[in-house]
């Protein structure tokens, strides 16, 4: 264990990032840690917190997944994806919302759903599922606000600017949404035995943890037709994590979770995101050879 | 019970003799007075005080006490005005690092430019990496430092960004060193010479991105850092190394008859630098050093604020949007 951990370091950090990793084995409860405990910026892996909340209200029966709701143009949280990208009005269910916000990271569907549920009840289910260092304190819109306030007016361009990048409040686990490596694969590990919620909304939150289209970060690690990764990513300046499930053919299950801050402030910087599937990898391989 | 406070009303009160009067002297009123007095004398288990409806005498175990009394009151008082000192940055320690590739002149200079502002302040100045930085700031064991970018900044407060322009150093008879501005490109064929890639791995990394990227790919790196031993392969083994303009001011160069330094074409290629400090521990001496060191450095070493930023294209999967 003493070298996996040490193969794990030294990947972190011939990846020029700081990480913080946690693995789990769903059925075992056996387990490798990298500063698993240690606080760390959500960002859009959030967004599962939010999905299971979803669920949960909606087998409580307080919510209908299959409600349409409208989505004008005006006032949309900005993003690179999905309904944050999209021009014209649209009108879709509660649920399509949830697969926007789990492929593609659709900020706008995110904050959608999360007007709907409202962020504290999304800090209860956290909490009812006993994640005691887990807690979202902004919508993410509101997240990028303090990101535009921050970083002044120099736009996105100032956000490779490391003066910049130290003062974002965004970045701070202590003034944003935050949670831990080990209270992510608690999460996961959760869904994946039917504990966060009745057994068919666990089923559909597995459903679309499968359906994130992003191949390079935590994916990239298990380059197998026949092993399944479910995950979802969440990134901001410096910031790229992935928290997944990876399910072997012989039934092994593996809940990781995978936080970085890297030291290059460049936005596009493929060996960060490169290192989350090397990890989880070498994480996942030392616990099936236990 | 904050002790301090009430050991003051028991002075106040053995040196009037009298409530009402130590009341006044306190800026309070008499009840509070005389239920701190007895609060005290529940503490201590001792009675301070005899009051009959007239005056208040000092017992014996009161005038006992009254001398060690007045003494902590004067050490807290000392203690406070000492705090008071450092904080306005009249005196105290400030434990400061700067990393090893700054010129001596420099680091004379940030010295005298700092004693100057606050002769009362012991400075305790190391040579220390980025990464000793960062460890000692974890540990508590450093208030301010010079750090090279990029490195890992949570938990930090930076001062701005300070660019310090790097050239190359090439045998006097390649024919790059007959250019005035050597263009990346014309290093091809010569190996390059690096600091080791554990010292800095992004900004090892980065370098040899940038040259990649500008038509030169070293066939093999060699590691060193020592001015000598950088100076002995570049002579032998068909090698070259960056280095910082400040490191080699213009009159200098001409005189290792073998080795010269040049500026690169477009200046593609620079160590970036901040003032860094951890993340609400600045005081207005951590303030001045960072200040003393920045004006310093931007004055004797030609170090320049970033230039603007290049166009940055966010991809879909940055996530994120502004």
């Amino acid at each position: 264990m003493t070298n996996t951990l040490t193969r794990i370091r030294e990947a972190f950090d011939g990846a020029g990032v700081t990480g913080r990793l946690h693995a789990l084995d769903i059925d075992s409860g056996a387990e490798v840690g990298a500063s698993a405990d240690h606080p760390v910026v959500t960002a859009s892996v959030h967004k599962l917190c939010l999905l299971v909340a979803l669920h949960q209200q909606a087998a409580a029966g307080r919510v209908d997944l299959t409600e349409q709701i409208e989505c004008p143009p005006a006032g949309r949280t900005p993003g690179p994806t999905g309904l944050a990208a999209m021009l014209d009005p649209v009108r879709m269910s509660l649920r399509d919302a949830a697969y926007l916000m789990m492929a593609v990271s659709d900020n706008t569907a995110a904050d959608l759903l999360l007007e709907r549920v409202g962020l504290d009840a999304v800090n209860h289910t956290t909490a009812r599922l006993g994640l005691a260092h887990t807690h979202a304190v902004y919508t993410f819109g509101e997240t990028f606000g303090t990101i535009r306030q921050d970083a002044g007016p120099g736009g996105p361009q100032a956000l490779t600017d490391p003066y910049i990048i130290a003062r974002l409040r965004a970045l701070d686990p202590v003034r944003t949404n935050h949670s831990t490596p080990r209270d992510m694969t608690r999460l996961l590990a959760a869904i994946w035995r039917d504990e966060a919620c009745a057994p068919a909304h666990a089923a559909a939150i597995r459903r679309l943890l499968g359906l994130q289209v992003w191949p390079h970060r935590m994916a990239s690690g298990f380059p197998f037709d026949d092993v399944h990764v479910a995950g979802k990513t969440g990134s901001l300046p410096t910031v790229r994590n992935e928290v997944g499930v990876i399910e072997y053919p012989d039934g092994g299950r593996y809940a990781v979770a995978v936080f970085t801050r890297a030291t290059n402030t460049a936005a596009t910087f493929p060996p960060a995101d490169a290192v989350i599937g090397t990890t989880a990898r070498i994480a996942v391989e030392a616990l099936r050879a236990l | 019970m904050n002790l301090f406070r009430h050991l003051e009303c028991f002075v106040a009160v053995a040196e009037e003799s009298h409530f009402g009067r130590a009341a006044a002297r306190l800026s309070m009123a008499q009840p509070p007075l005389s239920q701190r007095i007895q609060r005290l004398e529940r503490e201590l288990g001792v009675r301070l005080f005899e009051r009959s409806s007239r005056q208040v005498t000092i017992t014996k175990a009161g005038t006992l006490l009254l001398d060690e009394a007045r003494e902590l009151l004067a050490r807290s008082e000392a203690l406070m005005a000492t705090a008071r000192r450092i904080r306005d940055g009249e005196s105290g320690l400030l434990r400061a690092a700067l990393p090893p590739d700054i010129p001596g002149e420099t680091v004379a200079a940030i010295l005298a430019d700092f004693r100057q502002r606050y002769p009362g302040v012991e400075l305790e100045l190391r040579e220390l990496s980025t990464t000793e930085q960062l460890a000692q700031f974890a540990s508590h064991e450093l208030d301010v430092g010079l750090i090279h970018h990029p490195c890992d900044v949570s938990g930090l407060e930076l001062g701005p960004v300070l660019r310090r322009e790097v050239g190359v150093l090439l045998p006097r008879d390649a024919p790059a060193a007959a250019l005035a501005e050597v263009p990346l490109a014309a290093l091809t064929g010569y190996e390059l010479i690096l600091f080791h890639r554990a010292a800095a791995p992004a900004l090892h990394d980065d370098v040899l991105t940038t040259c990649a990227r500008n038509g030169y790919s070293p066939a093999a790196v060699r590691h060193g850092q020592g001015a000598s031993f950088v100076r002995g392969l570049i002579l032998s083994a068909h090698a070259v190394a960056f280095s910082p303009r400040d490191a080699h001011p213009a009159g200098a160069a001409d005189r290792d008859p073998d080795v010269i330094w040049r500026p690169l074409a477009e200046a593609p290629l620079a160590w970036r630098h901040s003032l860094a400090w951890p993340q609400g521990r600045s005081d207005t001496v951590v303030s001045a050093f960072a200040e003393a060191a920045t004006h310093t450095l931007r004055n004797t070493t030609a170090m320049s604020a970033d230039p603007p930023p290049r166009p940055l294209h966010l991809r879909p999967a940055a996530e994120y949007w502004l």
